[in-house]
């Protein structure tokens, strides 16, 4: 992870092959931000399921989706009033309320639909809890996950910890194949 | 560095922004869970929850329902006060009352009801959650009434019994050492998220799953093999599976030889059991049936993991879980590293928690022949003889027959009347209770019956005692203090005992002539003025810990909990030393104890495998009117029951009570995501929407229990029962399915 104080990245990654689908994230979510459903549920985290059928077989695979807190966020530019600002700390794409008239244009823009608006009409959504990870702490959604789907920190350095995960399950693989007496490569 | 405002508002815990982090447990759902529970507290309120880090059981994380833990503590709904009821019953109508006068009039009708029809007349219940049993069972006996009784009734006993009846024991998975895990069934995806990762890590260690399960939960879709049976089939299945494993010779033969009874009945019944026969019966391909079968009895070692409502809630569950762990006794898995290991048990029905207790002894403080027969009892004999509680499935029709005696009161922890199939005739039956008791942390429907409604804390608001499978143990301390007038279940329990003027120096120690040495009350007063049984409860519990060598002093400085010193050593094939805990000390294909009640319907010694009471083959006539299979009570993540409907941010992920269908059960039928269907049985029908997916079984509706507006129990009739164990056949049973009207 990049030190406080440059101006890092971070995001939240999901795996979907992890993924039961049990929701705790959702709730975390809301449980640290004190999301208010009452009226219009405005949940900042969702997750998706996804049926699909591969031939015969079908196959059922969970996302769960809140902002991406994109390096070029077109919530960002739509807005015109300036609320939305990306963090030097965390690079967190965070809004101020105070500063939000409500006209929806970045909502507009989002391709991943993840502006949300409660009972005032300002938008509200996913701050990546920066205030946690400035604290050293990490997001809720994040703690709460049971099987570690959901993964925080540098996406360079999230990545190269997936391709290690990968590359030990195929060199396992042919490592099995090759005890077997196959003469396959990887 | 934000300024303190943000710090309050992101809820950082330390001296700056207030906010302190205090250790308890969740206790919203209660089978062997309790996850460890951070609770972020300023100004005397929880602000948010997190799962404990060092906790083992949870390891930091919780699932959906614990996450909500706010919306269950400050719920608006939350009982602050004793009331007493000034309507009539069912009405809601409640006036309240001083802890003194509910307290007194429970005693005056208690005592009232005993001497005019004897303590029997009084059903003592606990339902969720679980810490309360041994001391309200002790509270039952001591008073005279053997009828304590529990959801058990409907839960996870049955299945135990399918293992004392084959080994005298129960026996669990030993996960982290085997090479094989057959689940069969359960989803713990959603029903224990905690252990989903487990699963996993084994999966990923090249550890080979075998998923017996109707439907495709994720569970299921991790598996190796995934044997997708028709519901209630599960005997079936298994017998054909033992065919192969017989047929081919990979059965453990010298196991089988020194240490089962009845094998050769076992292995002529399973002949007639081979895969193909048990396709057409179960709808698993016959290879794949076959290719389970070999894997499990050649992997070396191979374990079984059971659960406790969908093989057993069937009217043939017992039997159909039965030839399930027969097939541990066949491949010589019982009592091996990886293989199903038994653990002593330590603590509310937590086993293999490193220590012993005196917790039967504690609950069991009078024996049966000093009380009458428990309800129950000529019905369900096995499961009488095999479990310390009465098997409240029977209270219904005891309540409508007064036969053999008649029950008045009702004394009653965390009821849900619509757990029992057709729950309006409960109610109805119910009318003949002179005094009903209801202990609840809501105002629920079956609260609205009660004469006297107490208000109950929550886990954050009082003290427990909790063993977990990884050694742990841990006494909880209050986050914060009881919400208005609430009061933990347990001092409850003790100041009743003591309003009863109990003999009993563990539950009323004021009484007792001991009382110099055990140096405990319920005098001392909390803040508010309201009596304090914690140093009685406390005195109770380190009786009950004697054989541990915990106590409840070295508890306290661990509020979190703690590893637990000197766990008692693992030891495997302890029958070699001392034989099974069964009647001829082996393990049984052909019960020792069934055979004393053989000619009893179901009551059949060999694991026979039948339909389910009103299944598409046992009831063709049924079923050209009620074409599909009911499942009922499958787990969803948010839920646990009824406790979470309530929170609106559990509630949010399904609001509407639904029905899950196949995809290709609703392209027949037109029916979308999102319309209205109507699900009838003979008993009557309900409407709910329609949720669409793969997850659900082709042929089945799933549908999930308890909604108040939509009460799936209301369409199984009241005798729906397994005749062995007494659990209603909630998975199924036959219905009709039909569209009402588009989203």
């Amino acid at each position: 992870m990049g030190e406080i104080g440059t101006t890092t990245s971070y995001v939240i990654q999901h795996d979907t092959e992890s993924c039961i689908g049990c929701y705790a994230c959702v709730v975390a979510c809301m449980d640290q931000n004190d999301v208010e459903i009452e009226e219009s549920p405005a949940l900042w985290r969702q997750v998706y399921t996804l049926e699909s059928k591969v031939g015969p077989q079908w196959r059922i695979q969970y996302f769960s989706l809140a902002c991406l807190h994109c390096a070029d966020a077109p919530c960002l530019l739509a807005c015109p009033t300036g609320a939305i600002n990306k963090s030097l700390t965390t690079g967190a794409v965070v809004v101020q309320s105070e500063l939000c008239i409500g006209c929806r244009s970045c909502s507009m823009a989002c391709p991943f639909g993840v502006p949300r608006f409660g009972k005032t009409g300002t938008m509200q959504k996913c701050h990546l809890c920066h205030v946690r990870v400035e604290s050293g702490l990490q997001p809720a959604c994040v703690r709460v996950c049971p099987t570690g789907a959901l993964r925080f920190g540098n996406p360079n350095q999230l990545g190269f910890e997936t391709g290690q995960r990968r590359a030990s399950q195929l060199v396992e693989a042919a490592n099995s194949a090759n005890k077997a007496g196959s003469t396959a490569g990887i | 560095m934000a300024d303190l405002e943000s710090l309050i508002a992101a809820k950082i815990p330390g001296p700056r922004t207030g906010i302190e982090i205090r250790k308890s447990i969740c206790t919203i759902c209660d089978p062997t869970t309790q996850c460890g529970l951070d609770c972020y507290v300023k100004d005397g309120r929880i602000i948010k929850v997190e799962g404990s880090l060092e906790h083992p059981q949870n390891r930091g994380t919780l699932c959906a329902k614990g996450a909500a833990q706010r919306q269950w503590v400050y719920h608006k709904d939350r009982l602050l006060h004793p009331a007493k009821r000034v309507g009539p019953r069912g009405s809601g109508q409640m006036v309240p009352i001083s802890w003194e006068e509910a307290l007194s009039t429970i005693a005056n009708n208690l005592v009232r009801l005993r001497d005019s029809y004897g303590p029997e007349s009084i059903v003592f219940y606990c339902g969720y959650p679980k810490h309360p049993r041994p001391f309200l069972k002790r509270l039952a006996h001591q008073f005279g009434s053997p009828n304590f009784c529990t959801e058990s009734s409907t839960c996870f006993t049955a299945m135990a019994m399918a293992w004392q009846l084959a080994f005298g024991d129960m026996a669990g998975p030993d996960l982290p050492r085997t090479k094989c895990l057959m689940i069969w069934t359960g989803n713990p995806a959603h029903a224990r998220p905690l252990a989903a990762r487990g699963i996993k890590e084994a999966r990923d260690k090249g550890v080979i799953l075998i998923v017996v399960d109707p439907r495709l939960s994720p569970t299921a879709a991790l598996a190796d093999l995934h044997l997708k049976l028709r519901p209630g089939t599960d005997g079936a299945l298994a017998l054909a599976m033992a065919h192969v494993i017989i047929e081919e010779g990979l059965y453990d033969l010298e196991f089988v030889a020194r240490w089962t009874r009845g094998f050769e009945e076992f292995r002529a019944y399973a002949a007639q059991f081979s895969p193909p026969t048990a396709e057409g019966i179960t709808g698993v391909p016959a290879s794949l049936i076959a290719e389970a079968a070999r894997l499990y009895a050649t992997t070396k070692p191979a374990a079984l993991m059971t659960s406790a409502a969908p093989v057993v809630q069937n009217t043939n569950g017992l039997q159909n879980q039965r030839a399930a762990v027969c097939l541990v006794a066949l491949t010589g898995n019982f009592d091996v590293p990886g293989g199903n290991v038994v653990a002593p048990s330590a603590w509310l029905e937590v086993s293999g928690a490193g220590f012993i207790t005196r917790e039967h002894e504690f609950a069991q403080s009078r024996p049966w022949s000093d009380m009458a027969p428990r309800i129950g009892a000529e019905r369900f004999p096995v499961w009488t003889e095999l479990f310390d509680q009465a098997q409240s499935m029977a209270l219904t029709r005891q309540l409508e027959t007064d036969s053999p005696y008649p029950l008045r009161g009702l004394v009653a922890f965390g009821m849900n009347h619509r757990m029992w199939p057709e729950p309006s005739r409960l109610l109805r039956a119910m009318e003949k209770l002179e005094f009903i008791v209801d202990v609840d942390l809501f105002a629920t429907d079956t609260s609205r019956y009660a004469d006297i409604v107490l208000p109950a804390s929550s886990s954050v608001e009082r003290s427990e005692l909790r063993a977990y499978p990884q050694k742990y143990v841990v006494f909880t301390q209050p986050a914060i203090p009881p919400l208005g007038d609430s009061r933990p279940d347990i001092d409850i329990i003790f100041s009743l005992a003591a309003q009863l003027g109990l003999d009993d120096p563990l539950l009323n120690p004021s009484e007792s002539p001991y009382r110099s040495a055990v140096d405990s009350s319920c005098t001392e007063t909390r803040p508010d003025g309201a009596p304090d049984c914690i140093s009685a409860y406390e005195a109770a519990l380190d009786w009950i810990l004697a054989p541990s060598g915990l106590t409840i002093d070295e508890l306290k400085k661990h509020p979190g909990g703690m590893f637990v010193p000197n766990p008692l050593p693992v030891e495997f094939r302890k029958y070699e030393k001392q034989g099974f805990g069964t009647p001829s000390g082996k393990a049984e294909f052909v019960s020792s104890v069934l055979e004393k009640y053989a000619d009893r319907p179901g009551h059949d010694p060999l694991p026979v495998y039948r339909e389910p009471a009103l299944s598409p083959v046992s009831a063709p006539e049924e079923a050209a009117r009620y074409p599909f299979i009911l499942g009922t009570g499958t787990r969803l993540p948010m839920f646990i029951h009824s406790r979470t409907f309530r929170l609106s941010w559990t509630r949010c992920l399904r609001p509407a009570p639904a029905a899950d269908l196949h995809p290709d059960d609703a392209a027949r039928l037109g029916i979308a995501s999102g319309d209205l269907i109507e699900i009838s049985t003979s008993l009557g029908a309900i409407q709910v929407k329609a949720n669409i997916t793969s997850m659900a079984c082709p042929g089945v509706v799933h549908m999930f229990h308890d909604y108040p507006e939509a009460d799936v129990n209301s369409l199984i009739s009241a005798d729906y029962l397994d005749p062995v164990s007494g659990f209603p056949g909630y998975k199924a049973l036959l219905c009709q399915v039909r569209k009402v009207s588009q989203a």
